[in-house]
């Protein structure tokens, strides 16, 4: 079935779709990732956008529940070039298609995805719709401005765990998480480190979170919604200094929005598993996870007593990676993804060694 | 970190000739090194024999050395130059050997040299398989479970504890012989006892199986401060069991989960950091059971290899180059991507595209040779392919290999037809599973067949272990076959009936013109004169290392069909030169040498030059050769897309060998400007009746000759002529097909073979000139002006291919009328045929009188040795006169007779062929050369020899057993040998005639009559040198075997009387003299501006 993704700047891209109707808009993004598309479909920071695959073959390995970073599809639709027909892992439990199909995604294949791509690159990412029914540009265009207009609120809501959840390992150093859309391989992380990990809604007060006692904060990564953080930010805001607080991705914007740093968002985002950052002291580095497209301003950020930037992006000398040992506050923009099988970040242990050794 | 200032001068070790294994891809990871170092002002000495390679242009180091790549000469130039620093990573495995060695042997501790990109200890870790072991556990990484038994009972008890299927290994025996698979417990027990008693030191490495694993590589980077990157992924669409030099292989990996990807990039972060590469890249190659995802590594290369190459080509990365600078101290973060001119080499690539890389193979040019493939590299080349999906690549890159495929079969070329196969016979299924399950080279084919006979997807994967992803896709293609089929018209001059959404997705799925024709019983023009009516035309996609994150400032190209076209053609003018295609024998390195001075000379005069080329190994496709790189097959669609693109003014057909100069009419018919040399003349050259003509009106000698379509009419010119004939098909490169027959008999059996090669060309027959010397004239003229580059003298007589021979420039027994007659008769023709760029003239001459055997139009393979033999750069120089300059104004109109002797020696792949013949003839069977530069012949001679991996004796015993007609100047070649202190053993017969002249010598008897015979002696390493000529057109048996001795136990020999004399000659330098080091730049010094 023919489909259509029409551009906010009224450029066009056919494809293809197979079962569902129907239309779906969002900010259309893009990733450069080569393998992982179970895990960026499933991560809740990517909840409402329409995302674009740059790597044509998708499928390939099939899907398997393990591979979930939450249980939810939370995309408004995915773009990519082709679609396996067969798959092939001996870990894979069900087809690409049977996935996206049983989690109801309008899915739009056969687009000529690196066309795409530079367009989005140029131009900057922008609202897009996919639709299988109207193909009018002037009617999906209005569609796109009324959607700009009334945009709905209550993401995190949506995303966020409903009550409090008990994780881990229960009368170990306890560690209490903000969650904002977080990822199942952020929890296998910590868990291997042998903690017990208290998740909070995400609008969990300040009090409610002192309350349960914790060495220290986790604010999960998850749909960069300022509007929202920013009212998460004035929950926790009470917290500085007080506990130890590690901010992943869109927690870390929640961290700079209570410090009163700037935030600016990038023409097209960091999105990709290929990523540089750099310490401003030191020759290594590290190849990062990335998926944001907001960045703190630098200028702003310095003016604040005590916050040091520890990474940089190498490509765009953004900032990555903030701390204050005054404040007890690390900021990391980039994903710390676990570097191979059961290890843990390094920004983990570095947050560990903030809690001190009680 | 900045770069070390603590070192100034670095010497760089190159690979040494073209052999299999290791291919023209260290030329290329070589210059792109000695640029880099040139770049930070270091003082850069390059060593390396083969002086086809761009590396030894004598611009790319400060000084250049065309020597024999041994530690004795080695360390000579080290004593000479006194470097601070050895980069051996960029020369394969021989310069990593050869650094090796010279650390073992305390020579760059007594003269202070550091070895920088991989340190001793690294180098060690990975080359050494016990240390590996011991370090691969340290890190918790696996390794095939394996243990060493000495009896039978420690073979069980290791065997029985690993699990079945195992692999059996006696030690110390050549080319792994002996080897072989146990699946249960009696096989075990009989392969033990055999396998100690094959073993000379009753040794037997049992080995878990790792058979049909999942091959997977990685491409991994690391600085001195720890920074670690990946470049790519691969994998081997061939399990486990076929090499991966000889695997079709994917980038990046197509089957891997995210998770398992990660397992991998951290497996191999843990290793680089093991072995300890502090400054440089490594390969290394994982094996994963696809059943459960267990891992276990294979190897480790701590340096540049094949495969990094690939990975460089197939993301953009310039691996080599980054790899030179982190050996001389930078971190990633401090080099430049050159292909983004934005971002730093720290990141890592990503691609939006399939690469699809698949080999080249060339058992045809060694008919006894098993076709099969296993654990021992047989590809003597490769092609790679870009496509938006794995079929396209695919099939793009079947048609890439220069074996007249056009993509995944029906083109008209199958061996098996539909018809059989809808018949489907029990013989046809089985011939089918056999070569599914068996892997050669063939396979992908038998693949196609089998799917077409209805085999289903599962079966096909179950009998060859490859990934049932890899076989659906090529059952889509089958699929889109039948869809095509259904449009098929009835006569082939009707219209085009196929429905656009079908063309388009055919073409989007790597379909060929040609092929699309052959199914649809029309033509290629038709098909291609629809696809642009409709607008279905090919577009260019970017090589950017980024997917399209990042503005690409030098990116390259590859053709897809999709909607939008990212090419960026200029306004400038500008020129196409098309390159050779995937190396194969008899078209090789030396080809891709004169294109990249083609783009080299283009940029000179401010054109744009425009490269296209399939060959990942290459010069000519690394990213800043050319202003643009089209990475495309060289078929007349994919060329013809380009031309349409870019319009350029001309196109260079002559550089690139014969693949583009077979596309020449083609392209001419097309309305293509193809510069240089009229097609008129080609086709004079060519023509051999219009060639007589011009002979005939010129005077000049041709050995009598015709030409027939079949047996009766090659009879009839036989008589005519008289035997012995040489036959040979028309319009092929390398001889192939090319026969001497000294009767009737083998005469029909050759005609055979060569109208097949043929096709619709007459079989060409000429009179064969036994005993003649054969010569080589490379010239160059601008239409007025032809000057003669150089005239080279065969060392063997008539009747080896020119490829294959040895040659000294200059001559060394003509007299001065042959070469009178030579010089004028090429003028001659040269002016006859209005030759503007290159030629090559093959001459013989026997009484004193020349014969013209061949005339090419076009660059030859000798151009590179030529240039650097007279020191003028011949192709560059060519290139210039192919855009009108003239060779007056370019200061080169006199022929260049050196004071020095260079002689070009060839490399043969003979131990990678088990019980091939090494004997030499017309057809060319080598497949890389070496030069020997020195200021006398017998001492270029000897370093030509050394150079080629003779290991020339200085004492000992030499073995000699000659024909008859050899028997009279066997004679001195054996007295001086005495002289020298040899012994001389020989068989019976030249026994007799040595024994004659009163020459000492022990009677051998015949390898059947008693013992020991020379195999025994062979075998004990008794034999230093043998001297065999074969004994007439039927070899006897013992010649074969002792022949395939010499190359089981690598012992030096000749197969010619006239290389017995030189190699004499050779050894009494050897002898008398130490050999001495000159650079190449000290040769030519008063010939500079």
């Amino acid at each position: 079935m023919k489909a259509i993704l029409m551009l906010e700047d009224g450029k066009s891209f056919l494809g293809e779709t197979e079962g569902l109707k129907g239309e779906r808009i969002g900010e259309v993004i893009m990733n450069t990732v080569v393998v992982g598309y179970q895990e960026m479909i499933t991560d809740p920071a990517n909840a409402d956008k329409i995302l674009v695959l740059t790597y044509p073959l998708i499928g390939n390995y099939g899907c398997s529940p393990k591979f979930n970073e939450s249980d939810n599809i939370w995309l408004a639709g995915l773009v990519i070039k082709e679609k396996s027909r067969i798959f092939s892992n001996w870990q894979a439990k069900e087809s690409f298609d049977d996935f996206v199909k049983r989690h109801n995604l309008l899915s739009l294949y056969a687009v000529d995805t690196r066309t795409l791509a530079v367009h989005l690159r140029q131009k900057g990412s922008m609202l897009g719709i996919i639709s299988t029914n109207c193909f009018e540009a002037k009617e999906l265009l209005a569609k796109i401005k009324d959607f700009s207009k009334n945009k709905p609120l209550g993401l995190l809501a949506k995303i966020s765990t409903e009550k409090k959840k008990q994780l881990g390992l229960p009368g170990k150093k306890k560690i209490a998480i903000l969650d904002l859309g977080i990822t199942n391989s952020i929890i296998r992380q910590l868990e291997s480190l042998g903690l017990s990990l208290t998740i909070l809604p995400f609008n969990t007060t300040a009090e409610d979170i002192l309350r349960i006692k914790p060495k220290g904060l986790i604010i999960s990564g998850g749909p960069e919604e300022i509007t929202e953080l920013e009212k998460v930010a004035e929950n926790i805001r009470p917290l500085i200094g007080k506990v130890p607080i590690l901010g992943i991705s869109s927690g870390n914007l929640v961290l700079a929005i209570v410090l009163g740093v700037k935030l600016n968002k990038l023409k097209t985002g960091h999105r990709g598993v290929n990523y540089p950052v750099q310490s401003p002291c030191s020759f290594k580095g590290e190849i990062t996870v990335q998926n944001h497209a907001y960045v703190l301003d630098p200028g702003s950020l310095l003016k604040i007593k005590g916050l040091k930037i520890t990474s940089y992006n190498l490509n765009d000398r953004t900032v990555e990676e903030i701390e204050s040992r005054k404040l007890k506050i690390l900021g990391v923009q980039y994903a710390p993804s676990s570097p191979g099988f059961n290890e843990v970040h390094n920004v983990f242990n570095r947050f560990m060694k903030m809690l001190g050794r009680n | 970190m900045p770069r070390r200032k603590d070192i100034k001068k670095v010497l760089m070790i190159g690979s040494g000739p073209i052999v299999i294994g290791q291919a023209c891809e260290f030329d290329y990871s070589g210059s792109q090194a000695c640029k880099a170092l040139r770049e930070e002002g270091y003082f850069t000495i390059l060593i390396n024999s083969n002086p086809a390679t761009i590396m030894t242009d004598p611009g790319m180091a400060d000084v250049t050395y065309i020597e024999p790549l041994t530690v004795e000469m080695v360390t000579k130039i080290i004593a000479k130059e006194r470097p601070d620093a050895i980069l051996a990573t960029l020369g394969g495995q021989t310069g990593l050997n050869l650094a090796f060695f010279l650390m073992k042997r305390g020579i760059l501790k007594k003269y202070g040299v550091e070895s920088i990109g991989a340190s001793v200890s690294a180098i060690s870790c990975a080359e050494d398989r016990e240390l590996f072991k011991k370090a691969m556990q340290e890190i918790r990484v696996d390794v095939p479970k394996s243990g060493i038994a000495t009896s039978l009972e420690e073979g069980m008890k290791i065997g029985l504890s690993i699990g079945f299927p195992l692999i059996l290994r006696p030690a110390y025996t050549l080319g792994g012989s002996g080897g072989s698979i146990a699946y249960n417990r009696e096989e075990l027990e009989k392969f033990l006892v055999k396998g100690l008693e094959t073993s000379p030191v009753h040794q037997i490495l049992v080995e878990q199986s790792i058979l049909g694993w999942k091959e997977i590589e990685f491409e991994v980077m690391r600085d001195a401060s720890d920074n670690v990157i990946m470049i790519t992924s691969m994998e081997n669409v061939d399990p486990m069991g076929v090499h991966t030099g000889d695997s079709i292989v994917v980038a990046p990996a197509q089957t891997l989960t995210a998770e398992e990807y990660n397992n991998f990039v951290n497996l191999s972060k843990r290793i680089i950091r093991r072995i300890g590469v502090t400054g440089g890249g490594a390969n290394i190659q994982f094996a994963q059971n696809p059943k459960n995802g267990n891992i276990v590594i294979i190897e480790v290369n701590p340096r540049l290899s094949r495969s990094s190459a690939l990975a460089s080509k197939a993301t953009g990365f310039p691996i080599a180059r980054v790899a030179t600078k982190l050996a001389v101290g930078y971190t990633l973060p401090e080099v430049m991507n050159q292909i983004t001119g934005k971002t730093t080499s720290f990141f890592e690539p990503t691609v939006d595209y399939c690469v699809f890389k698949i080999c080249r193979f060339t058992f045809e040019k060694f008919p006894c040779a098993q076709r099969v493939l296993n654990t021992s590299m047989k590809a003597v080349g490769e092609a790679m392919s870009i496509g938006r999906n794995f079929k396209e690549a695919f099939q793009k890159g079947i048609r890439s290999m220069e074996i007249s495929r056009f993509g995944f079969g029906c083109d008209g070329k199958d061996k098996v037809t539909d018809e059989e196969l809808k018949k489907s016979s029990n013989g046809l299924i089985k011939l089918i599973r056999d070569k599914i399950r068996v892997p050669n080279d063939e396979r992908i084919f038998y693949i196609r067949y089998a799917l077409k006979a209805g085999l289903s997807v599962e079966e096909i994967c179950s009998l060859s272990n490859i990934d049932r992803w890899f076989v659906d896709n090529m059952k889509e293609l089958v699929e889109i076959e039948g869809e095509v089929f259904k449009c098929r018209n009835n006569k082939s001059d009707e219209e085009i009936k196929l429905p656009l959404g079908l063309l388009r997705k055919a073409k989007e799925n790597g379909f060929s013109d040609r092929q699309l024709a052959f199914i649809l019983n029309s033509k290629e023009g038709k098909v291609r004169d629809l696809r642009k009516k409709q607008n279905i035309k090919a577009v260019y996609k970017l090589v950017d290392t980024c997917a399209g994150e990042v503005a690409a400032k030098q990116p390259y190209y590859y053709s897809t069909y999709e909607t939008a076209d990212e090419a960026r053609p200029s306004k400038n003018k500008k020129v196409i030169i098309l390159g050779g295609g995937p190396n194969r024998i008899g078209q090789g390195i030396e080809f891709d040498y004169c294109c990249c001075h083609a783009a080299y000379a283009l940029k000179e005069e401010g054109i744009d030059s425009i490269m296209v080329n399939c060959n990942p190994e290459t010069v000519s496709t690394d990213y800043d050769t050319s202003d643009r790189l089209y990475f495309e097959p060289l078929t007349f669609e994919d060329i013809m897309n380009i031309i349409e693109l870019e319009k350029p003014f001309g196109v260079i057909v002559q550089f690139g060998g014969q693949t583009p100069l077979n596309l020449a009419v083609s392209l001419l018919k097309a309305g293509v400007n193809i510069l240089g040399t009229s097609a008129e003349s080609i086709d004079i050259a060519e023509d051999r009746k219009r060639f007589k003509h011009m002979l005939h009106k010129l005077g000049l000698l041709q050995p009598d000759n015709g030409t027939a379509f079949n047996f009766e009419e090659a009879k009839e010119v036989a008589k005519k002529i008289g035997y012995p004939v040489l036959v040979r098909p028309s319009y092929v490169l390398g001889g192939r097909a090319m026969e001497i027959a000294y009767d009737e008999e083998a005469l029909e059996k050759f005609i055979k073979d060569a109208a097949e090669v043929s096709g619709e060309h007459p079989v060409l027959i000429d009179k064969f000139l036994e005993d003649a010397i054969e010569v080589d004239v490379d010239l160059i003229g601008d239409g007025e002006t032809f000057v003669i580059g150089g005239i080279l003298e065969h060392i063997e007589y008539a009747g080896v291919h020119s490829g294959d021979a040895a040659m000294s420039l200059p001559t060394y027994t003509l007299s001065e009328d042959s070469l009178h007659k030579i010089r004028k008769a090429t003028y001659e023709m040269a002016n006859e045929l209005s030759l503007v760029g290159l030629m090559n003239i093959q001459y013989a001459v026997k009484d004193d009188k020349v014969y013209v055997l061949e005339v090419n139009p076009r660059a030859s393979r000798t151009i590179p040795f030529v240039s650097k033999a007279i020191g003028v750069p011949l192709a560059e120089i060519a290139t210039k006169v192919l855009l009108g300059k003239n060779l007056k104004d370019l200061g080169f109109t006199k022929e260049i007779i050196p004071k020095h002797v260079s002689i070009k020696e060839s490399v043969f792949p003979f131990n990678r062929f088990p019980g091939v013949d090494v004997i030499l003839g017309p057809e060319m069977k080598s497949t890389g050369e070496v030069m020997g530069i020195d200021k006398d012949f017998g001492r270029a001679y000897i370093k030509s020899q050394l150079a080629a991996g003779q290991k020339l004796p200085r004492k000992g015993n030499i073995f000699i057993s000659v024909r008859d007609r050899d028997k009279r100047q066997v004679i001195f070649v054996a007295k001086k040998l005495v002289d020298l202190g040899f012994n001389i053993y020989a068989s019976t017969g030249t026994a007799q005639a040595l024994d004659k002249s009163g020459i000492k010598v022990k009677v051998l008897p015949k390898i059947a009559e008693g013992r020991p015979n020379i195999l025994d002696l062979m075998k004990d390493g008794k034999v230093q040198l043998v001297i065999n000529t074969p004994s007439g057109r039927i070899p006897r048996q013992d010649e074969i075997k002792i022949r395939s001795h010499v190359i089981l136990y690598n012992i030096p020999y000749t197969t010619s009387i006239s290389a017995a004399q030189a190699t004499v000659s050779g050894i009494e330098v050897l002898l008398k003299n130490d050999l001495e080091v000159k650079s190449l730049q000290a040769y030519h010094k008063k010939r500079k501006k």
